[in-house]
């Protein structure tokens, strides 16, 4: 009896068996360990296939013959051997007591060079930017993690996550790329789009990462390797492309402060600038790159250096004269070059001057104020200007404190902030001050589909950002009269009064709508349209309880026809189907959830009222 | 010895002060050489104290203490101008300060000079007015003293008051006020505080950093040759120079070349200033960039889903379950609990760290590096869309949809009905041994006949003058005259009911054994015995023949040829044993059976009485059998295949393969081409014989076993009925040109029969002329379905 797949000697391999390998004999062929080759897998982009037969068995995990010659050639393997040998090297020098070459040696290790790779990998810079997501959200995380030598995360690596994404930060912030923000309970959610790539990414709350037990760490490492190259390269890349050189000279003292990310934009801001407007500010600038720069070195003396500067900022500094300088807008300075919707995200703050309290999360606000065109400053050392400023127009306050209150100044909740570049207009502030609970946070990423459920405030924003569209043209002509308090004052009140009216606008249209989708309701369940209207309600209803039986039967009817439109289908588009009734079901189901929540709170408030 | 423990006395002030292990203390000659200097200072330090302290309260305190403090100095210097130790200290402390312990130690040095002693003591003579009574316990613990009103004895033995103590607030402040507080000391011997002076201190700070106390001493001098000096006669060695002195170093030389290799070949490399970035423009240019041809097609990973409202950390109060709704989500699978629950926090502040981002990132690096990837369409589209585009239903009338009329008499599961040509009467057969003849327009019973056995199967003669119904019940046939139509007609169908009874026994002792035809007085008609149970029985288009369905009977030719004839022999004698025939009839059975024939199938011809085997082979067991409604052709429908024999030719022409597990019904489409096959699965399925021996379509329609299929004869409907209480009528449009396809539409769903035992409607038929349909339940009632 001869083998079901029995291949005579000198014959080669035929299908599957010949398209794939196991991972057990990719191993074997490249001669590398498993975690070797995962990080490879990692580096390269290498991902398992599924094959249309699994010939080795189902357990298996199975490798494309092509992808594993890839890895094959890869200078990276020769690389990873040569530096186990070094690795070897080094403990024999260490065992002899040979400290000086051991220290040699473990200098001269040779490093993986991942540009190519990366090259390989994206070989378009829009490329680069597509995938760019789970690296801005990995950068972030790691930007966050305490360091800790028992897991091998370097303070450096930690340092250096931090610097990208704030540079990263920068651009976007400085550019105007923003177009979302989500405060999730999992972190703050962003979304830029550069070069017409939209890209989301997460970063942490400003709190320290737990590094949890079962997460394996050298795993994140690999990744953060190809990653940390990567978003460098990006943001030389986008750096190059306004004509900035990249690895951007920071003000330690602002970068000590724990606001890189102002420090940033403040550099782009400065070197940016076209034509150097007058001499004083040229002059200025060019101090202060001198001082960066000389800085600069200073910071090149690694860690100690830099604890040193975090510990700075705890002693109380004597430096006369403030660095800072306001971030200027210059006005019609390559406003062309934007379109439509940057220069509307440019705009939304434009005439917007706002101060951080110290409980406010201050580096997600420096990042989202200025992306929108705002100006901010915040509580502490080195901001731009001072609580006490009275062109202030709002404070963003998070706990409410017993502190001097300014009249020229609104002062609302961070949340504040997120609502209105989500809405892209201004919101009215009443619902935001502090100490009231603020309305809900809404994900900006949801589209309603029809029939979706739409939160109530989501409606409100709508009516409310049809408002503002109408009233575009008023709005400059207020704004100039923004430095008297007793102008705003009164405009807070015409403000309010104009959002009252708007709210009972949308109350009237909000009954219409409902009105509407009764009827429709009604006409799905067979019955006949009464066009005296929604008046006669309860006539109505009793006519569904007549007709109940009638209903009954022809519901009947259209299950049957449902089943009916089943039988032709073939078996595959059969299963699809119903794999499809399966999820609409699910969705209503939550859908349904929700709404019947919503009702019993309903009917809660108005117990209460 | 006395002298020596004042000098003790100091070192222990000076430990006490700094608390760490010094070297020793210095001597007091130190300040007897630099003595103008010294005073100086201290002159003028003192003046500043003074100046200091005469402003506050305490002034006259601290000077005395300064007093007291200048006067034991002087004492110490007087006494030491006495003894030689101090001389001796004085000597060695030109030479080193380490000796100094040692030399201190051993008393009565043997060094001491003249020279010296007389310096000391003159200085000792000058400040020996000064001189005030001191402590002179000598070294003793000063525990001794903690509870005595004096703290020891004069030089004269006079007790030495202990000071009066300022309270600690009160020192506290006068230290807080006292800039020199610093360089305060407490002396306990002397209970008195002691102002360090400037070199004092210098020297407490050398001391500190490990260093020669005093300034002056050079820890390095230059080495001093004593064995060499020019004049010297002879070499300290008179060895000859050895020969390495005079050439290069050999293990020198090969070091540097070892050197100098490594640096060319690179491995040697001078530490350089580190790099920090090496980023530069990576995507220089990718206008021209053509697609890599080597390497297989990229699938990016899938971005990660974006948050909705819930995830927001102030979701709106909808979306956040309730207690009861968080509880519940225990007692579901772990799979199908939600990983997510929404929270709200009132204000930003509040949001505390999550704890999961570490895990959720772990995972989706997981995702990228482990799960293959493979491209899927990803279907947002309408389920409705799916489904094919049907015509519409009204365009098809007309076709049953009403029930119309029930037909209620039975008493037992109604197992089959049958409808008379012209389409006025209905014979059902039923498991209660009954058959009934029913006028189908009113819904009257018209005939019954007892026949004892459970009914299987009845069917009326296709022609519209032969008023005979075949019907079925255990292993018989029996034919009757149902006594419709007229005189002339009655006649007739008395004829080919006649029959010779010993004639046929004769017949089927030669030729056709498995049946027997006798005469049936009881119903005045013709009762065909068979071997077996007769499941079914089909007429002939032209009702001359009817050929019936024995499946127990599975015994075909294909066995015989596999088996020996004595062991086929015993087979069937041991089968027919059972069928309680004589034993005779066993030998002329096997005597006629032929090669090839199958038994399980018999084709009867009513006008000449005979009964016929097929002379086809038949692989599985035969469920059903019908004719071809224009031609010869005789269709045999087995558990998986229907098999197509041309009668003629006598041989088989076809094999359609149906792909069900078990068929259980078959029919043909009266155009021919066509013909549809239930199965017991639920599956029907529609063969279009020119096409393929493939099912053209298979409609899953039914969760049950399907009873019976059934075609119209005129219109293009066909249904399908079930177990499982319903019965489905679809359009089945069959277009004469071949290359269009035949249409089939599902178009309504007949519901009405109760369920019995688990069997729903057992049969189903239409009516000839009209768009009804007639269902036969286990409920015992038969049912017309109209189409209005």
């Amino acid at each position: 009896m001869v083998a079901k797949h029995y291949r005579p000697a000198g014959k080669k391999k035929e299908g599957n068996a010949a398209k794939f390998v196991t991972r057990t004999q990719a191993l074997k062929q490249l001669q590398i360990s498993l975690p070797l080759f995962r990080k490879l897998c990692i580096l390269k982009g290498v991902t398992p296939r599924e094959p249309k037969k699994k010939f080795k068995g189902n357990d298996k995990t199975y490798y494309h013959v092509k992808d594993i010659s890839f890895l094959h050639h890869e200078p990276l393997v020769e690389i990873h051997r040569a530096i186990r040998v070094h690795e070897r090297k080094i403990k024999k020098a260490e065992a002899k007591k040979n400290v000086e070459r051991a220290n040699r040696l473990r200098e001269k290790t040779p490093k993986p060079k991942i540009d190519r790779i990366i090259r390989q990998r994206y070989p378009r810079f829009v490329d680069a930017l597509g995938e760019l997501d789970d690296c801005l959200t990995m950068v972030h995380l790691f930007a966050a993690v305490p360091a800790t030598e028992s897991k091998k995360i370097d303070v450096e690596l930690v340092h250096k996550c931090r610097r990208l994404a704030h540079e990263w930060q920068a651009f976007v912030s400085r550019t105007h790329k923003l177009r979302k923000t989500f405060v999730s309970v999992k972190g703050i959610y962003y979304q830029a789009e550069v070069e017409g790539q939209k890209i989301t990414w997460l970063t942490p709350h400003s709190l320290q990462q737990v590094v949890s037990e079962d997460v394996d760490i050298p795993t994140m490492l690999n990744f953060l390797q190809l990653y940390e190259p990567l978003l460098c390269f990006v943001n030389f890349h986008l750096y190059h492309s306004i004509n900035l050189k990249y690895p951007p000279m920071l003000d330690p003292r602002l970068e000590a402060l724990a606001a890189d990310i102002y420090a940033l934009s403040r550099y782009l801001n400065g070197n940016t600038r076209p034509a150097i407007l007058n001499s004083e500010t040229s002059q200025l600038v060019e101090s202060e790159q001198l001082e960066s720069k000389q800085d600069g070195a200073q910071t090149q003396n690694e860690k100690s250096e830099l604890r040193l500067a975090q510990l700075q900022h705890q002693l109380p500094s004597n430096e006369p004269g403030a660095l800072m300088q306001l971030v200027e807008k210059v006005a019609g300075e390559g406003e062309e070059e934007y379109d439509q919707e940057t220069r509307e995200c440019k705009n939304l703050f434009r005439n917007v001057k706002i101060f951080l309290s110290r409980e406010a999360p201050r580096e997600s606000l420096l990042f989202v104020i200025p992306a929108f065109g705002g100006t901010v400053s915040w509580e502490g050392e080195g901001a731009p200007f001072a609580e006490s400023d009275q062109s202030i127009t709002h404070q963003i306050v998070d706990r409410e404190s017993q502190g001097h209150r300014f009249l020229s100044r609104e002062y609302v909740q961070p949340q504040w902030v997120f609502d209105c570049v989500n809405a892209r207009i201004i919101l009215p502030t009443d619902n935001y001050f502090v100490g009231r609970i603020p309305p809900p946070h809404l994900s900006p990423f949801v589209d309603y589909d029809e029939g979706a459920y739409v939160p109530e405030y989501a409606k409100t924003l709508k009516h409310l950002q049809a408002a503002a569209r109408k009233e575009v043209l008023p709005l400059p002509g207020a704004e100039k009269d923004l430095e008297d308090p007793q102008n705003l004052l009164a405009e807070g009140i015409i403000d309010r009064a104009a959002a009252n009216e708007a709210a009972e606008k949308k109350q009237k249209l909000m009954k219409q709508e409902q009105r509407f989708r009764e009827e429709l309701k009604k006409e799905l369940k067979g019955e006949t349209y009464t066009s005296a209207g929604s008046a006669v309600e309860k006539e109505t209803s009793t006519a569904v309880i007549e007709t109940g039986e009638s209903t009954n039967n022809v519901q009947a009817n259209t299950d049957d026809g449902a089943e009916m439109g089943k039988l032709l289908l073939s078996r595959r588009k059969r299963k699809l189907l119903e794999a499809m009734q399966i999820s609409n079901e699910r969705k209503k189901n939550k859908h349904d959830t929700i709404i019947k929540r919503k009702k019993k709170l309903d009917e809660a408030q108005n117990q209460r009222s | 010895m006395k002298k020596k423990t004042v000098v003790e006395s100091e070192m222990k002030k000076k430990k006490s002060n700094e608390k760490e292990e010094a070297p020793p203390p210095p001597s007091d000659h130190d300040d007897s050489d630099d003595d103008d200097s010294d005073d100086s200072v201290e002159v003028s330090d003192y003046d500043s104290i003074s100046e200091d302290e005469d402003s506050s309260a305490d002034s006259i305190d601290d000077d005395d203490s300064s007093d007291s403090d200048s006067d034991s100095k002087s004492e110490l210097e007087d006494e030491e101008g006495a003894s030689p130790t101090t001389h001796h200290n004085a000597s060695d402390d030109s030479d080193s300060q380490d000796e100094e312990e040692d030399v201190v130690d051993s008393e009565g040095g043997s060094e001491s000079s003249d020279l010296h002693q007389e310096g000391g003591g003159a200085e000792s003579d000058s400040s020996e007015d000064e001189v005030a009574p001191r402590n002179t316990i000598g070294e003793v613990p000063l525990k001794w003293y903690e509870d005595e009103p004096h703290i020891g004895y004069d030089i004269k033995g006079k007790k030495i008051k202990k000071k009066e103590r300022e309270d600690k607030l009160g020192s506290f402040l006068a230290n807080v006020d006292d800039s020199k507080n610093w360089r305060k000391v407490f002396d306990e011997y002397n209970d008195e505080e002691v102002v360090l002076t400037k070199d004092e201190i210098k020297m407490v700070r050398k001391l500190m950093q490990n260093k020669a106390p005093h300034s002056d001493f050079d820890p390095h001098p230059d080495y001093v040759d004593w064995f060499k000096w020019d004049d010297a006669k002879h070499p300290l060695s008179n060895a000859p120079e050895p020969k390495r002195r005079f050439i290069p170093s050999k293990w020198e030389a090969k070091k540097v070349v070892q050197y100098v290799r490594g640096i060319r070949n690179g491995t040697i490399t001078f530490d350089k200033p580190k790099k920090e970035d090496d980023s530069y423009l990576l995507w220089e240019d990718d206008s021209g960039l053509t697609e890599k041809a080597n390497h297989l097609a990229y699938i990016p990973a899938p971005k990660q889903k974006l948050p909705g409202h819930d995830e927001s950390y102030n979701p709106p109060l909808e979306y956040i379950p309730t207690q009861e709704e968080i509880n519940s989500y225990q007692l579901m699978y772990e799979e199908d609990r939600p990983k997510f629950i929404p929270q709200r926090f009132t204000s930003m502040r509040s949001i505390p760290a999550y704890e999961n981002a570490m895990k959720e990132s772990f995972e989706r690096c997981l995702d990228l590096y482990l799960c293959p990837r493979v491209r899927r369409k990803r279907l947002n589209i309408d389920p409705e869309s799916l489904k094919p585009k049907l015509p519409n239903k009204k365009e098809l009338k007309p076709y049953p949809i009403t029930c119309y009329i029930e037909y209620k008499g039975h008493e037992g599961a109604v197992t089959s009905i049958s409808i008379e040509a012209s389409g006025q009467w209905m014979a059902s057969g039923s498991s209660d041994g009954t058959v009934r003849v029913w006028e189908v327009e009113t819904g009257r019973c018209l005939r019954q006949w007892e026949i004892g056995e459970a009914v299987n199967c009845v069917t009326w003669n296709p022609l519209s003058d032969i008023h005979i119904v075949a019907v079925s019940a255990g292993h018989d046939v029996l034919l009757l005259n149902t006594g419709l139509g007229d005189e002339e007609e009655q006649q007739r169908i008395k004829e080919l009911l006649l029959i010779d009874s010993p004639e046929a026994s004769d017949e089927t002792g030669k030729k056709a054994p498995s049946v027997r035809w006798l005469k049936d007085d009881k119903h005045d008609g013709i009762r065909l015995r068979h071997l077996k149970n007769v499941t079914s029985v089909e007429w002939h288009r032209k009702g001359d023949y009817f050929s019936t369905v024995m499946p127990s009977l599975c015994l075909s030719t294909w066995h015989e040829s596999s088996l020996t004839f004595d062991t086929f022999n015993d087979l069937l004698s041991s089968e027919l044993l059972s069928s309680c025939d004589p034993p005779h009839f066993i030998f002329n059975v096997s005597l006629t059976y032929s090669l090839r024939e199958s038994r399980s199938v018999l084709i009867h011809q009513l006008s000449k009485k005979l009964s016929q085997k097929l002379p086809f082979k038949l692989h599985g067991l035969a469920v059903r059998s019908t004719f071809h409604p224009s031609r010869s052709i005789f269709f045999i429908c087995t558990k998986k295949t229907v098999r197509v024999f041309d009668l003629l030719k006598s041989k088989q022409i076809k094999k359609l393969d149906t792909g069900l597990k078990e068929a259980s019904s078959i029919a043909v489409h009266p155009g021919g081409d066509n013909l549809i096959v239930g199965s017991k699965e639920g599956k029907l399925c529609w063969f279009d014989m020119d096409l393929s021996s493939k099912p053209y379509k298979v409609l899953k329609c039914h969760p049950k076993d399907i009873n019976n299929v059934v075609f119209h004869r005129s219109y293009p409907l066909f249904a399908s009925c079930s177990d499982d209480c319903t019965a489905y009528v679809f359009h089945g449009m069959v277009y004469s040109d071949l290359n269009k396809n035949p249409l089939i539409v599902p178009l309504e769903i007949l519901r009405g029969h109760a369920n019995s035992n688990g069997r729903g409607i057992l049969d189903c038929k239409f009516h000839p002329r009209q768009p009804w349909l007639f269902t036969a339940g286990a409920d015992k009632m038969i049912k017309l379905y109209c189409h209005q």
